[in-house]
């Protein structure tokens, strides 16, 4: 179920390689994908077809079952072709990197300020790439549920019958309280989730800064 | 024997030609059989399968032991993923009334596991232990031995347990030729009657 992590290599992202070492190398990077995933470009330079069967290289949507893509259709061509510009000039910028590293931060910040319009239209890479060989989440939320209660049940047991201070009934109980970390954790961002998509862009708030009042301020 | 509404299993479906869950389904069972295995040894001992089987059917703790021991081929207390497997296979078998295509097509497998002995026989009272996994009634089992005893050593072989599983899937067949008949009957004779009126 672990997946083991593996070193990211600029080579393992070139798109230049074959489609079979392609698809393996992101596979094996995406756990490096998740780590190292904010908005820079490095991280929009992956095609997406790459990292995903049911796109194509231009970003639109084969599999008709999954329709919801559809939607961002055109965001994902206006992106896509604007992640080419960025690769082009990524490339360039790598090779400059030793001599000017102030130069290179500056650009890097400039473009991922425009990033920041393409990536809200882009499927995150890594989402998507973890998703395709993994269970859908409702099912792996039942699955947990599911196997809570019944090593509940079995904690009982073992308890009864071989005692609190057995290794097993300890091993169980450490096991029963990491499933449900993991899955307190999952709802959380679940709820973080659902409640930041609902909401419009909030306001920036500072701390300290005073509520608004219904008392007229003096 | 029936799943419980809404565990894992019960959304769980097998293939209606070859009894079998599909690559889809199996990655499910995968997970979910990891999930369980809590000691790390892709393995569930007899509590842990005890309290699965519990939570999921509506077998009782005589019959549950039973299975254990049915699936224990290794005589090991545990029980793999291999094992699992089966096991999900029988219990969606039972649940969407396929036990007659299960047995047909696995036949060597049933075969094997109602064997405890390992003496390549069934006897009598193993597979009456064993027949609620099955669906088959008290009188059908002892029909059974009546009819496909060939050898006249009051065990089945594997021949004999073969054959059973044909002549049993040939009845199934024309149970449902003869209600699919009915059915065409009863809709032919209403058209008639409508056209009538």
């Amino acid at each position: 179920m672990e997946e083991k992590p593996s070193k990211v290599s600029h080579k393992s992202l070139d798109r230049h390689g074959s489609d079979e070492e392609r698809k393996e190398s992101v596979r094996s990077d995406i756990r490096d994908l998740w780590t190292t995933a904010t908005l820079s470009q490095s991280e929009l330079n992956t095609p997406l077809s790459d990292v995903c069967e049911n796109f194509d290289a231009e970003g639109r949507s084969i599999s008709q079952t999954r329709g919801w893509y559809g939607q961002g259709r055109r965001s994902l061509d206006e992106g896509d072709k604007a992640s080419q510009k960025l690769r082009r000039s990524s490339s360039m910028e790598i090779s400059q990197r030793k001599e000017d590293t102030a130069s290179e931060l500056k650009a890097e910040k400039s473009s991922s300020m425009s990033s920041l319009d393409i990536v809200k239209h882009i499927p995150h890479h890594a989402y998507w790439a973890e998703q395709q060989n993994r269970l859908p989440l409702p099912l792996i939320e039942l699955m947990e549920n599911e196997a809570l209660e019944i090593l509940t049940q079995a904690l009982r047991s073992y308890r009864l019958g071989i005692g609190r201070d057995h290794f097993l009934t300890k091993e169980l109980q450490q096991y029963i309280e990491g499933l449900k970390k993991r899955r307190s954790k999952r709802l959380y961002v679940i709820v973080k989730d659902t409640l930041g998509s609902g909401r419009p862009e909030p306001a920036q708030c500072h701390a300290g800064s005073p509520g608004p009042s219904l008392t007229p301020s003096e | 024997m029936r799943l419980k509404q809404g565990s894992l299993l019960w959304y769980l479906y097998l293939d209606k030609s070859y009894c079998l869950l599909s690559v889809r389904n199996v990655k499910a069972l995968v997970e979910y059989f990891h999930l369980l295995d809590v000691h790390g040894k892709n393995t569930l001992n007899d509590v842990l399968f005890y309290h699965f089987l519990h939570h999921v059917t509506d077998l009782k703790k005589r019959q549950i032991n039973l299975v254990f021991d049915m699936l224990d081929w290794s005589a090991v207390g545990e029980i793999g993923f291999e094992q699992f497997y089966v096991l999900v296979c029988i219990l969606l078998a039972h649940q969407n009334h396929l036990e007659e295509q299960f047995m047909y097509r696995h036949s060597r497998t049933v075969f094997d596991l109602l064997d405890l002995k390992g003496d390549l026989r069934i006897g009598p009272k193993n597979f009456e232990m064993y027949r609620f996994l099955f669906n088959i009634q008290k009188q059908e089992l002892k029909d059974l031995f009546r009819d496909f005893d060939i050898t006249g050593d009051h065990r089945l072989n594997y021949q004999e347990f073969k054959l059973y599983t044909i002549v049993r899937i040939n009845k199934l067949q024309k149970r449902q030729k003869k209600t699919e008949e009915n059915a065409e009957r009863e809709r032919s004779l209403c058209s008639r009657k409508c056209r009538i009126k």
